[in-house]
């Protein structure tokens, strides 16, 4: 668990972070959203003491951090950048290593930790364990970032644009992974982006911040149905934000269950997001989809007015 | 550009001029003893024309490997070219031999323009076509040994009567110990400047403000030039010789090894720290955050990160350091330093140009190496091994 209770941060006169109070519960996964020079980076970094608060008590597990050695308290903690950092004259396996070899750790307790991590992250050692950074592609080399951060088990994870140097397709599969591997380990994470979708997608809770202060703070589905400012309201895509809505929500939760009455040729997966559905309806011409399992056999029936989420009539 | 493409135009150009002075220059000269000047001889005359039909033949067939090269043609030129280094010697001890007159022992064979030039040409082909290859400085080096073996041997048994080597007979103890001197002088300043200027970049790296200071001391020191450096050095180490005791005691005088080794520290100084102050200054920034927002102490950092990634580059100022000190060394001859600027600055004083040449050739070979040895060092330090 961190919290920070009234946290400012100020470089010479300028105020870069201005009283934020924030409590990101253990297992959480929280974004930090906002415009370039907001402060969210800044916040990240207060985190972990690569910038010291000016004012105010950041507090990890109930324990103020400047109790810690800054140095113990980073290694407790994994980091990752968008630039990835991975040193270019280490292996792949070296970097991945490095946390545990700083926490002095036995060569074969290292070894078996890093072995397990390249298999978390989809990177085949026989591949990858000797290969150095300038050898990967982008989305391996942030793979092995992540690896990295993860490699000495911390409770909390700090993650700063990690995926924005990505291609799109890249950035949509290392998303995808991070999802599976956050359902399984369950870390503290905080998660800077300036990508609302990218948030959207991730967040468990969603921080949106302006000039240094939070503007709104609250579920990704909260902030979609009552943006708090006109500010918030324009982060999410003005009016765009329906579908934003639309594609956090499963079709499974929305479809009439049962058996279709009359029978749709178009189809949709129970696990599709409603703004998939809707682009199958607009495709296929089509105000009924047929909902369909694994075995691609009918669960249920999606009505465009179901959709929308108008059930009145039925 | 697509010509351009197809063909490599530097081939021939190269081996033409090549070409040229092999047929029209003079390839060798003849003295009949030290003090007259040489009589040239053109290469027909020398080698005859079996000789000179061999060379031609070579020379034209890399120039015409150059149209429409592949890499098999490239290969080949390699190999023609290497092989033209190599009976270059052989070339020199047939004109030694079939110029030899009984009636004039005291005779001496001189090197002339003409081979000069061929022998120029085929190292820069040489060079091209080591390039073009893609051989590795390593195996370049390697190419390089069967020639140098062939000129070791072709000098150490049957030439004789080149008046460059019949210097050398004169002063073979002088020779070596002028060598060493050399190395010695151009160790001990590398050396020195090494250690300063790393403390120095560091300092910098640390106080900002020494910065423009130091970097300004430093450029203005490079300005002075050599010679009007030893000379200012002279009076206050000649003061403080002779008022210091134990500074004497180590051999300190106004002229002799101790202001060279100052001056060629001070010209030693800008590139080492520049090279230092830049390398460590230009490690990638992130990787540098991403080393202490693991937990790496600071210390870790500089060792493990900071001082690795920047080693190349620092070994680049080592590099350009030592070869520029080989060249300077010479001049501190002229305070009196000695070392093979010695035998520069004598066979200037008597006209005996092949004097000149035995104190010039070694610090040429001598530069050459260090350039490639540290060049070689510097990019093995390459982050990931070779790239």
């Amino acid at each position: 668990m961190i919290e920070l209770f009234d946290v400012t941060r100020r470089f010479g006169d300028e105020t870069a972070v201005d009283a934020i109070s924030l409590r990101v519960e253990s297992g959480e996964l929280c974004a930090l959203v906002g415009t370039s020079g907001c402060g969210k980076s800044t916040t990240l970094r207060m985190i972990n003491r690569l910038i010291e608060h000016s004012e105010g008590e950041i507090h990890i597990d109930g324990q103020p951090i400047r109790r810690f050695k800054e140095d113990a308290l980073r290694r407790r903690i994994g980091y990752v950048i968008q630039s990835t950092g991975l040193f270019p004259h280490w292996t792949v396996a070296r970097n991945i290593g490095l946390v545990p070899r700083l926490l002095k750790w036995s060569a074969e307790r290292i070894e078996s930790r890093v072995e397990e991590l390249m298999a978390l992250l989809g990177l085949p050692r026989e591949t990858f364990a000797d290969k150095y950074p300038h050898q990967l592609s982008g989305g391996q080399a942030q793979r092995v970032g992540v690896a990295r951060a993860l490699a000495a088990d911390p409770d909390i994870l700090l993650m700063d644009e990690p995926f924005g140097a990505l291609d799109p397709i890249t950035r949509e599969a290392l998303q995808d992974e991070l999802r599976e591997v956050q359902a399984r380990l369950h870390k503290t994470i905080v998660f800077v982006t300036h990508d609302m979708d990218e948030a959207l997608r991730l967040a468990d809770k969603l921080v949106v911040m302006d000039a240094g202060r939070i503007v709104q703070q609250g579920t990704p589905l909260e902030l979609l149905h009552e943006p708090a400012t006109p500010f918030v309201e324009s982060m999410l895509g003005g009016d765009d934000r329906g579908l934003k809505e639309a594609s956090l929500v499963r079709v499974g939760e929305r479809m009439l269950p049962l058996g279709p009455r009359l029978i749709a040729t178009a189809r949709v997966h129970r696990d599709a997001t409603l703004r998939q559905a809707l682009a199958v309806m607009f495709r296929e011409h089509a105000d009924r989809l047929t909902v369909i399992d694994d075995e691609d056999m009918p669960v249920g029936e999606l009505s465009l007015r179901r959709l929308v989420g108008n059930t009145r009539h039925e | 550009m697509e010509e351009a493409l197809r063909h490599n135009r530097v081939l021939p150009a190269l081996m033409l001029a090549s070409l040229a002075a092999w047929l029209g220059g003079d390839l060798v000269s003849v003295a009949a003893n030290r003090i007259v000047p040489g009589e040239g001889v053109a290469t027909l005359d020398a080698i005859g024309w079996g000789g000179i039909l061999a060379g031609t033949l070579a020379m034209l067939t890399v120039a015409v490997l150059g149209f429409r090269p592949s890499p098999v043609k490239y290969r080949t030129a390699l190999i023609v070219t290497v092989a033209i280094l190599m009976s270059l010697p052989a070339v020199l001890a047939l004109a030694a031999a079939r110029l030899a007159d009984a009636d004039m022992p005291q005779a001496r064979l001189g090197i002339g323009p003409g081979f000069w030039i061929v022998l120029f040409m085929s190292l820069l082909t040489m060079i091209e076509l080591r390039t073009r290859v893609g051989v590795s400085r390593f195996n370049g080096w390697a190419l390089m040994l069967p020639v140098l073996l062939s000129w070791w041997l072709c000098l150490s048994w049957w030439l004789a009567p080149l008046a460059l080597l019949q210097e050398f007979r004169g002063r073979s103890d002088q020779f070596v110990s002028a060598v060493l001197y050399h190395l010695a002088l151009v160790g001990a300043a590398v050396g020195t400047s090494l250690v300063l200027g790393v403390a120095l970049a560091l300092a910098m790296r640390r106080f900002p403000t020494l910065q423009r200071a130091g970097f300004g001391v430093l450029n203005f020191l490079q300005t002075i030039p050599s010679l009007a450096l030893f000379g200012l050095l002279l009076a206050p180490l000649a003061w403080l010789s002779a008022n210091v005791e134990w500074l004497s005691a180590i051999g300190v005088r106004g002229i002799g090894w101790a202001p060279a080794l100052i001056a060629l520290v001070g010209y030693s100084l800008l590139p080492m720290v520049r090279n230092t102050f830049v390398a460590l200054s230009e490690v990638d920034p992130g990787v540098i955050e991403s080393a202490r927002g693991m937990g790496m102490s600071r210390r870790q950092v500089f060792l493990q990160v900071r001082l690795p990634l920047a080693l190349p580059v620092v070994i680049e100022g080592v590099r350009i350091t030592t070869v520029q000190a080989i060249g300077l060394a010479a001049v501190a001859a002229l305070i009196g330093a000695g070392g093979l600027g010695g035998f520069i600055f004598q066979g200037l004083g008597q006209a005996a140009m092949d004097l000149v040449l035995l104190g010039a050739l070694p610090i040429l070979g001598m530069a050459l190496m260090a350039d490639a040895l540290l060049g070689a060092v510097s990019e093995r330090l390459r982050p990931g091994g070779v790239k």
